[in-house]
This record gives C-alpha cells, structure tokens and sequence, in this order.
C-alpha cells in the first residue's frame, strides 16, 4: 500500500491507473505524470521506487511551482559514451530554430504541457466553486440554473434532469 | 490543502445508518457520489428465507485468487481407473544434439530439446512456444531442411566475425521461424558457443520495463531488463564464461574496478548484485565477449522488428516518444544487428514476428530484407536514416510457408502420440487438415489437429 498525499494506492493496480484516484488527474494526465517520473505503463504501484514515490508527493503537492520537465540530450548513432565511472561529455548546445510567425501561432494553439498548470483535489474544486459563485455574482443564465439546481447546458426538464436536480448547487464541490 | 482521509464524506452529508448485517453505512446525501466501499462478504452457511432455509454459499470477493496457468496433470496424477483411457505415455523421441542432426537421420523428425543446455528454462521461449510445451509432454521440434540449411550457416559462421554473418529469419505468420531460431540456439549451445538467446524483445520498447535516464550514455537505461538478461545469461554459459579472462581493467560506478584477468562471471556478478550497474556491465561484458575468439558467440533475438520501430511506447519527461536507438538494450542488440559492433568469431540470427499488430516490419527493415510492404511506398514516403542505417547488411533467410508431407506427419504422430487428437488418427484426417492449413505449421496444429472434433 502506498500513500501519496492521503489517497491510498493499491500495490496491485498499474500506476499509471492508481493515479487517477485523485480528483483532477484523469487518463491522459496520469499518463503525463508517468512520463515525467519515468514511470513505465506496466508498472505496478508496488514496484514504484521510493525516489519515484517522493518524486510524485513533491509534485502533486504544489504542481505549478514544480520544476518544468528536464532535458536529456540523447546520443545519436555515431555517438560513443565514455567509460563507466568518467564524467559525462559536455552536452551539445541546442540549436536556436527561428520560427516564423505562422508556425509561432500554430504551437501555442497546441495543447500545451498540461501539468504546468495542473490543479488537483481542493484547489480545482475551489476553483470550480468560484467559477460557479461568479457566475451567479454576475447574474449569468448559468449562475441562476446553478441557483435552482436545473440542468445548465440546455437539457430537457419536462423528463429526465435528475442528475442536476441532485447534483447542481452554488455550493457544489464543497 | 487536501482531504486526509480518502473515505471522507463532505460535512454535513454523512448519515451513518446501520444495516441489517451490523455494519455500517454511510449514505450520500448530496454532493458527488461516495466513494466504493469494500465488498460485502457474506457469511456461509443456511439463511432463513421466509419458511425455507437458503444455503448461501459465496466466495469473499477481496480473497479471490487469480485462476494459475493451465499444467497438464502428470501421469503419476492419474492412477485412478477412471483416467484409464488418458493414461500419458511417455514421448520417446531422440534428442537434438549436433552429432544426430544429418540429412539422413533427422530430416523431418520429431527431436526434443536437451534438458541438459537449459536453455529452454532459463532464456524462456516466445509466448506462442509457451503454450505448446505447456500442452505437449516434451519441448520438441521437427527438423526441416531449413532447419539443416541454417545450422550449415551456422557452422559456417563459427570461424567468421558476427559482421558477415547477420541473418534475419523472414516468412509469413505460423511458417515456423521462431522455432528454426530455438532450434538454431539449441544447437549452437550444443557446439560450445556462447548463446544469448532473447525470445521477446519486443519487451525492451513496449514500455513493460523500468527505465531511467543516464547523462553519460545519453540514452535511457533498461536496469530489470539488463539484469534478467545477465541473470539468464550467466546460468546457461556458466562454464563457458568461467574460462574467459577479462583483458583490460572495467571500471564500475561507486565500486572497485573488474581486475584485467578476472573470470567474466566476476564482472557479470558485479551486475546481478546491484541491479543500478546491470545496463553498463551488460555493455561491458558484451564488449569482452566480442573482442574473445575462443569461443563463437551467438545473439538470438526473436520479435526482431520490434527493435526497429520508429518510435517505442516509451515516453520521455516532455512526454515525446522515445526512440528505439536511445534505449539502452535496444541500442546494444541494434549495435550488434547492424554491424557497428561484431563478435570477433559468431553470429547475430533474428526472427521476425509477422503476426503481431503492435509491432509491424517497418518499411525500412523490409526494404533492407527484400520483403514485400503491404501498403504503397514510393519514393515520397519518409525512411527515417537511422533506422536504414540499422538494417544495412542484413540477409534473409526465408522459411518455407508450407510443412513437407513428411514433416507434417512427423508432427502429427507426436501429437497423436500425445493424446491430443480427438478424432481418429487417420488418413484422411491428416490429409484434410493439412490441405485446410495449406502446410502453414502454425494452423495445422492449432486450428487442424487441436481445433477438430470430427474429420
């Protein structure tokens, strides 16, 4: 059993999985979070090293003011390390590419980095109170569905809408 | 600041109620849904149902155990007059060793694997194999001609660099070239050579294993990976590699240098006992094997074209696919395949895996290998340089779709034998279910003689 920030994680379950336990972190996010820790798909919680365990605490604790992934310079082909033991060769400096405008614009409508600015459990459901809360301060269409707990997103109330007459409330993700 | 206790229900939602069983529940009143509690265990035995009594007989679904591999029983298992008819016989077939392998004497013959090369247990078999010798009572093969045609290469290659002699074993899906690869391992373990024999090295890119990172090598190591490897290793080529010397001094990280002189078992030992130094004494020790000439080497690889995918399942810290190339096991294995590092005397023998979807022949590998790609390749379409680096020089050595007759029977007669048939054994059976097949080994077996009730 391993514990990271109170959530209990399975020694069975695959990691990449397990951290999905945690509100905020779905599929993809999980799957980012391994790379990032370098943690195989098939691994299994139980199989996790404690600097990996650390690692994942540090991380999940305050993501935004984690440190932004590392780069490793990788060997080409023709490349040939030095003996064991000797102090790795100087890095090669990374070559500056001048993008032109219209690639410029294309990158940054790519889905960036998203543990940069990841939120998880109280932070995102304060986040999503507070959104909620400004949408009724302002007196959205959005806020006063949320005010009479009906569905916001233009479902049909003559049947159905159960779920937001349970669910849907200023309050939620208390 | 997050919630400390997982099961913690929102304030004033929780209303504890107790059931019939005595535990308790929470019940959700309002706000997301509680979490899954553990799973009810009910009790065994008689429950009153009204007038009647009701055996409730249920299984603690926490304490289900997963289901073990299917093992045949053995012979001493079935004494009872009841197993009367599936009595096993014991398979008597001669045994593969070098000096009975001729044209005259093995050609399309039933020969088992020796127990004596422990190769088979240590190195483990493709998972195809697996199956089979699990059903079957002996880990056999029946000897082709190409079979022959390969040892001959073989015992050609023996005296000559690894550099001539890259061959990669091709042909389509159940043709039977991972078996002429095992066979091609066992006999050269029979011949003295030092065998290193990998049945799935698509385990080395399909993210299955540890990796991490060194600044040295600029590449991710594989540590697991590298020390079943040297683990395996050691336990099959004991005796050979506790002839060889090292020549030069190898320096270990955090640890006293292998002494020049030193048996190669000392530096493969420095690897099994601290797992961290398996990849960089992997390297070293294959960098010794290949400067030695005493010995013939041989590097076995199966799933051969997983090696040379574009990219692997691996994923790096800015989650970019990582390639092939800048693993460290892969690297190693496509150093030697490609001819960038060579064993003074040996071989480096591939076999190709047509029937996997994960990992298909790359464009690159079958143009290299003269193989035909199933989709239009023109000069547009991109051939990544490295990867065509990586396969320059490679031969084909193409297995035969179809079984002889002669070495369709040989197989049918074991499995026969071994009581696997559930239809009469004869002519007509065999004829229908190798023209079915078309002589593919693969189907004959599995979807001919296993898949049969009737002829």
């Amino acid at each position: 059993m391993v514990h990271i920030l109170g959530k209990v994680l399975p020694d069975s379950h695959l990691a990449r999985h397990a951290l999905t336990n945690f509100y905020g972190i779905g599929r993809y996010t999980a799957h980012r979070l391994c790379a990032r820790m370098q943690i195989h798909d098939r691994c299994r919680v139980r199989e996790l090293t404690p600097a990996q365990i650390l690692n994942l605490t540090a991380f999940l604790s305050s993501p935004t003011s984690a440190p932004s992934a590392p780069k490793h310079p990788l060997a080409s082909p023709s490349f040939i390390a030095p003996g064991p033991g000797k102090a790795p060769a100087a890095a090669p400096k990374p070559r500056i590419v001048e993008k032109d405008a219209a690639a410029q614009a294309q990158a940054s409508t790519k889905r960036g980095d998203p543990l940069k600015t990841l939120k998880i459990e109280t932070e995102l459901k304060k986040e999503i109170r507070e959104n909620i809360m400004h949408q009724r301060m302002i007196g959205s269409y959005v806020g006063r569905r949320h005010a009479l707990s009906l569905p916001v997103r233009g479902q049909n109330t003559q049947t159905n809408a159960k779920t937001a007459r349970k669910l849907n409330r200023l309050g939620r993700y208390n | 600041m997050l919630s400390l206790a997982s099961r913690s229900l929102p304030a004033g939602s929780a209303l504890a109620s107790a059931s019939r069983n005595g535990t308790v529940q929470s019940v959700q009143v309002r706000g997301y849904a509680a979490p899954k509690g553990p799973a009810k265990i009910q009790k065994q035995g008689f429950v009153n149902k009204g007038k009647k009594k009701k055996f409730i007989q249920t299984v603690d679904p926490n304490k289900m155990k997963r289901i073990p591999a299917f093992k045949p029983l053995t012979a001493n298992q079935l004494k009872s007059e009841i197993f009367h008819e599936d009595v096993k016989t014991e398979l008597q077939l001669p045994v593969f060793r070098p000096d009975a392998l001729t044209e005259s004497n093995a050609l399309a013959k039933v020969m088992e694997f020796p127990t004596q090369s422990n190769l088979i247990n240590r190195f483990g078999v493709p998972k195809n194999l697996n199956i089979e010798y699990r059903i079957l009572s002996k880990s056999c093969a029946v000897v082709r001609d190409i079979t022959l045609t390969a040892l001959d290469k073989l015992d050609a290659a023996s005296a000559s660099s690894s550099k001539d002699n890259r061959v990669v074993l091709t042909g389509s899906s159940g043709c039977g070239k991972s078996v002429v690869l095992l066979q091609a391992a066992e006999y050269c373990a029979g011949r003295g050579w030092i065998v290193m024999y990998v049945p799935r090295v698509h385990h080395t890119v399909d993210s299955s294993t540890a990796y991490i990172y060194d600044s040295r090598t600029r590449t991710y190591l594989q540590p697991r990976f590298s020390w079943q490897v040297l683990r395996r290793f050691l336990d099959v080529n004991t005796t050979l590699l506790q002839d060889l010397k090292t020549t030069k001094e190898f320096p270990v990280e955090r640890k006293a240098p292998v002494q020049a002189g030193s048996p190669l078992t000392d530096l493969i030992n420095v690897g099994l006992q601290d797992g961290s130094l398996a990849p960089s004494v992997l390297s070293s020790l294959m960098t010794e094997l290949s400067r030695q000439k005493t010995y013939p080497v041989l590097l076995a690889l199966d799933n051969f074209q997983a090696l040379y995918t574009r990219t692997t399942r691996y994923r790096d810290p800015k989650f970019e696919a990582i390639k092939p190339y800048h693993l460290s096991v892969p690297r190693l294995f496509l150093e030697y395949a490609s001819g960038k590092k060579t064993f003074a005397r040996g071989a480096v023998v591939g076999a190709l895996s047509e029937g996997r979807a994960d990992f298909v022949t790359p464009l690159e590998l079958c143009e290299a290998l003269g193989l035909p790609f199933p989709r239009p390749a023109g000069p547009y379409v991109r051939r990544v340089p490295e990867i065509v680096d990586y396969s320059q020089g490679l031969q084909k050595l193409a297995v035969p779709e179809k079984l002889s007759i002669d070495e369709a029977a040989s197989l049918f007669d074991v499995w026969n034998t071994d009581k696997a048939l559930h239809s009469l054994p004869d002519d007509d059976l065999f004829m229908s279910k190798y023209s079915e097949a078309s002589g593919n080994a693969r189907a004959f077996v599995w979807k001919g003689l296993l898949a049969t009730l009737t002829s």
